[in-house]
């Protein structure tokens, strides 16, 4: 199932939350990226029906947002710390299981299914009230899988979770995209979930950057400068051969290592393979040190 | 998976959360100091005061039933429950968690409303009952017989208004306060026709109405209206405060909750 959105407009009164977006989110994890602010949140409301767009219109399915019958179709896990904190974990996910409308039985089954997902079966029986902020993360996933949604949208799901909890996330997100489900997340750490993304949103001040895998929006700067740490034996050398490339735009030496700032990705490979086989050159690594989720947000922001 | 069924568990959730909730301790800390109150007053009384009932009830009536319980204590114990029905959610930003489920708002906003009557009306009531019974038990008799369904009418009427409150504010217990201690209690003693603004000149209508032939009488300036009157006003303030709250409630974004 696909997350649409159709030239969305938002405002606030006078202030523009998000600015003409369109895009379509299918199946596979799609992270949304971009400074506090960006707009975000805005677009994950929008998505979850809890804003209506001033201008465009937002789908899952065929279905807009905003509508009742579209809420049956995903699951959305805020990035609020609020609870009904006098109750348990399982209480509260049973709960919100219920109000999808499954009998007391069914419910506490998906509720169990949905723990277990989430790694809070064994702590479930505790008030809300104790949790540490991970934990409350997990309960809110949970509530979120207990009607197993096709879509699912997750708002900074990954704040004050620890690196073994993270590392739990990233494999639950793998296994729900196998299983079809298509997810949006919001975060401002791309660099720690890039390798578990199937392809990026980004977003500035409202308005959307790029989209699509990190490497295609990356061969996207063809003129942008990037990067590259190659290791040499002779690095004096190498570094005097890449000088004289119309690409480079500089080059740093430290002892065998030599940093090259390109302006042009795309000539630039093909060039430095010729010459280290023309020149017979001892090249030991080289590996770009910038085409990271970061650096390429970087650029298009400065671009937008 | 069945709406109705969804609808139900959040009727029960609303009541659930409700009677447990710290307002539970808010109202019943008014409702025994008006017990307290009555029981002084009626072991103060003399002997031969204590067997002149139509004097005691008419004093019971104006004193108690129509000026403290009527002006103050509905609408304290109705506003305690009925803007934390959902305004509680509001604040506590829970209300999020039961708008992204596939319940129409309309019907979250009525199952709020229906988990929180029975509790308003039961305690209410329930409390008038047992005010009533500290009197003499011909006065407590005639007490519950005229003013019941007045006390009861009032409470459905202020469980509405509240409702529209809480959907329209955020701080709705406390704009709520304000307004039950405020402009209800200044609106409903205004002479001229700006009373009839306020909820409580129509219960208190009804009581002056009904209690005329025992002896009760109205003050000058208030101008009770007649009972059927008083009834449909407050059918009118129901209905219309719910109505209203619904149209707000199923259009309204609520931006504040995350």
């Amino acid at each position: 199932m696909n997350l649409t959105f159709q030239n969305v407009t938002k405002f606030y009164g006078p202030v523009i939350g998000v600015n003409d977006i369109s895009c379509q989110i299918g199946p596979g994890v799609t992270a949304l990226f971009g400074a506090n602010g960006a707009g975000k949140s805005t677009m994950i409301k929008l998505a979850s029906g809890q804003l209506r767009p001033s201008q465009g219109n937002v789908n899952i399915g065929e279905k807009s947002s905003w509508s009742t019958a579209a809420k049956r179709d995903f699951g959305y896990s805020p990035d609020i710390n609020s609870f009904y904190e006098e109750m348990t974990g399982r209480e509260f996910v049973t709960t919100m299981s219920r109000l999808y409308g499954y009998a007391s039985s069914e419910a506490k089954r998906r509720t169990e299914l949905a723990l277990l997902r989430v790694g809070m079966a064994d702590r479930a029986a505790r008030r809300i009230a104790g949790y540490s902020h991970g934990m409350r993360q997990r309960i809110k996933l949970a509530q979120a899988l207990t009607h197993d949604p096709q879509i699912l949208l997750l708002d900074e799901p990954l704040t004050g979770v620890d690196p073994g909890g993270r590392a739990d996330f990233h494999q639950l997100l793998a296994q729900l995209a196998d299983d079809g489900k298509t997810i949006l997340f919001s975060t401002h750490m791309l660099a720690e979930v890039e390798d578990i993304c199937d392809s990026v949103l980004m977003i500035s001040r409202g308005r959307l950057l790029a989209s699509g895998s990190l490497s295609q929006i990356r061969s996207l700067l063809a003129d942008q400068p990037l990067t590259v740490e190659i290791a040499a034996v002779d690095a004096r050398h190498v570094a005097s051969l890449l000088l004289q490339m119309p690409e480079v735009r500089s080059v740093e030496i430290d002892q065998e290592t030599v940093t090259v700032r390109t302006t042009n990705a795309s000539t630039f490979f093909p060039a430095i393979n010729e010459l280290v086989v023309e020149q017979q050159l001892d090249i030991s690594r080289m590996q770009t040190v910038d085409e990271g989720a970061d650096a390429v947000f970087s650029y298009l922001e400065a671009g937008a | 998976m069945s709406l109705l069924r969804a609808w139900i568990t959040l009727i029960w959730l609303t009541v659930r959360r409700l009677i447990w909730s710290a307002n539970t301790l808010m109202v019943v800390l008014p409702l025994a100091a008006c017990g307290v109150f009555l029981f002084v007053w009626r072991h103060n009384m003399e002997p031969q005061e204590y067997a002149d009932y139509a004097r005691i009830f008419a004093q019971f009536s104006n004193v108690f039933v129509i000026t403290i319980f009527s002006l103050f204590v509905i609408p304290v114990c109705a506003l305690a429950y009925a803007t934390t029905s959902i305004g509680g959610d509001r604040e506590e930003r829970t209300l999020l968690f039961l708008l992204i489920r596939p319940i129409p708002r309309a019907m979250v906003l009525a199952a709020k409303f229906l988990g929180t009557l029975p509790i308003v009306v039961s305690l209410i009531g329930g409390s008038f009952y047992g005010f009533c019974q500290i009197m003499p038990a011909p006065v407590a008799d005639e007490a519950l017989r005229l003013y019941l369904p007045s006390v009861v009418l009032m409470s459905i009427a202020y469980v509405s208004v509240f409702h529209l409150f809480a959907v329209l504010f955020r701080h709705s217990t406390i704009i709520a306060l304000v307004y039950s201690l405020s402009m209800e209690t200044i609106l409903g003693a205004m002479p001229g026709i700006i009373k009839r603004l306020a909820v409580n000149f129509y219960g208190r209508s009804m009581m002056y109405d009904l209690a005329r032939d025992f002896g009760v009488q109205e003050p000058l300036f208030f101008q009770a209206i007649d009972t059927v009157s008083a009834q449909t006003m407050l059918a009118v303030f129901t209905i219309g405060s719910m109505s209203l709250a619904t149209i707000v409630f199923v259009r309204k974004e609520y931006r504040d909750l995350s």
